[in-house]
């Protein structure tokens, strides 16, 4: 994992020849954990729920294109919450979660035909380790993820076949989410944005952990 | 942050209440009808904290509001202020966040629905006045059965929206306006009891009279 690949893979997209570089973006994830209290420090004789009641899979995100909402999601629970900005300000008062890690996923975004292509790469905040590198495709005329579903599985086509023809290192792997887990629709909404760069991190930590 | 007073007045007078409010502010008045949930953070958290969940049932689409308000501002610039000055963080919020602060460890409290409306204007500072009975429901969420907790009497708040460093002008602002209702009601910082003016009565039946029903008027 490293720049050098990452630079390689812009110039795949750049490769394409109509691609045309639009500028950068950034979306931002959170990983919370819960404040818990400690057990052995109740002095009551009641019993104290232990923290294994509280959700380890807290995650918070700000979209690239959506700075004025923030989305939470709890992976087990299957559920996403949408809300204004300001609700992490609401969260920091409350102190029953911090945020133990965050991570940036920036790059630069380009227009091929009717497809906006994210590339970039995954970092921890304050640090410099390239942690991954993803790629976002966005198809534009249509909403509906299942009338889209064709033409998108033949894009990844041609990508793979452009990314194996630079010879990469590694490969780009696309996690199929089941979104109406979460209560969403068809219709293509930010959620379904959030829930989708929570997977991409999911499969990152699983990669890396194997 | 927010400025804050409240009062209270007897159901009776509510009408006479709002014919003055709508010749100060100027402005319609917006309906309300919010089933407001306290939740608490349950015993796993650390940290013990409070929130509501507002859902607004004015709406023909119910929508939902979290809030936190926090502790009230303390020392000596806040003693010579008449009015109270607190942190209060909101956000919209999407309609299952019910089950989202449940699955972070909140449980209910209690609930309430809230019925009645408000005035919102400028006149020194952005100023909301809401008037409302609160309700409490014999089963849970049950809105459509909830019943006044005192009934015959109702609620009124005013707030203002500070940031912090304009708290002085922004209270100003809001004792300055409560000076207009003090015939009806005395509106003072929560949790400082005042009961019912002695003139609400006399002055509620003044501006009834006051108001359209006079031939010779």
């Amino acid at each position: 994992m490293s720049s050098q690949i990452l630079a390689e893979v812009c110039q795949c997209v750049e490769g394409f020849g109509s691609a045309a570089k639009e500028g950068r973006w950034r979306t931002t994830l959170t990983i919370y954990r819960p404040v818990a209290r400690d057990p052995s420090s109740t002095a009551t004789s009641a019993p104290v729920p232990m923290p294994g009641d509280l959700p380890r899979d807290f995650l918070g995100l700000t979209l690239h294109d959506r700075p004025g909402a923030y989305f939470f999601i709890l992976r087990h629970h299957r559920l996403i919450l949408q809300a204004d900005a300001n609700v992490q300000s609401l969260m920091d008062k409350l102190q029953s979660y911090k945020a133990r890690v965050v991570l940036h996923f920036e790059g630069f975004q380009y227009q091929l035909g009717d497809f906006m292509l994210r590339v970039g790469k995954c970092v921890q905040s304050h640090a410099d380790t390239l942690r991954g590198i993803m790629m976002e495709v966005e198809y534009l005329p249509l909403s509906s993820i299942d009338k889209s579903r064709q033409i998108m599985e033949d894009f990844l086509d041609i990508w793979q076949d452009a990314v194996i023809k630079k010879s990469l290192p590694g490969q780009f792997i696309n996690v199929e989410l089941n979104f109406a887990d979460y209560g969403l629709q068809d219709q293509y909404t930010p959620q379904h944005t959030a829930l989708q760069y929570a997977t991409c991190i999911v499969q990152l930590m699983a990669t890396v952990r194997s | 942050m927010e400025c804050v007073v409240q009062g209270i007045i007897e159901t009776q007078h509510v009408e006479a209440l709002e014919i003055l409010l709508q010749g100060l502010c100027g402005v319609p008045k917006e309906r309300i009808r919010v089933h407001e949930l306290c939740l608490k953070s349950g015993p796993s958290l650390a940290v013990p904290s409070e929130i509501r969940l507002l859902c607004d049932l004015a709406q023909p689409t119910p929508s939902w509001t979290v809030r936190h308000v926090g502790g009230a501002m303390r020392g000596a610039g806040a003693e010579q202020i008449s009015v109270l000055v607190r942190t209060m963080v909101e956000s919209k919020v999407s309609n299952n966040a019910l089950r989202f602060f449940y699955s972070l460890g909140y449980k209910l409290d209690h609930e309430l629905l809230k019925i009645g409306f408000a005035f919102r204007f400028q006149r020194g500072a952005p100023i909301t006045v809401t008037v409302t009975s609160a309700n409490k429901m014999p089963k849970l969420h049950a809105t459509d059965e909830a019943v006044p907790v005192t009934p015959g009497i109702q609620m009124v708040e005013i707030t203002a929206p500070t940031a912090g460093d304009n708290y002085n002008e922004v209270g100003a602002a809001v004792s300055s306006f409560c000076e207009y209702l003090a015939p009806l009601l005395h509106l003072s910082k929560p949790g400082v009891s005042t009961g019912i003016v002695p003139t609400a009565a006399a002055a509620a039946a003044s501006l009834l009279s006051n108001t359209g029903d006079d031939p010779s008027l």
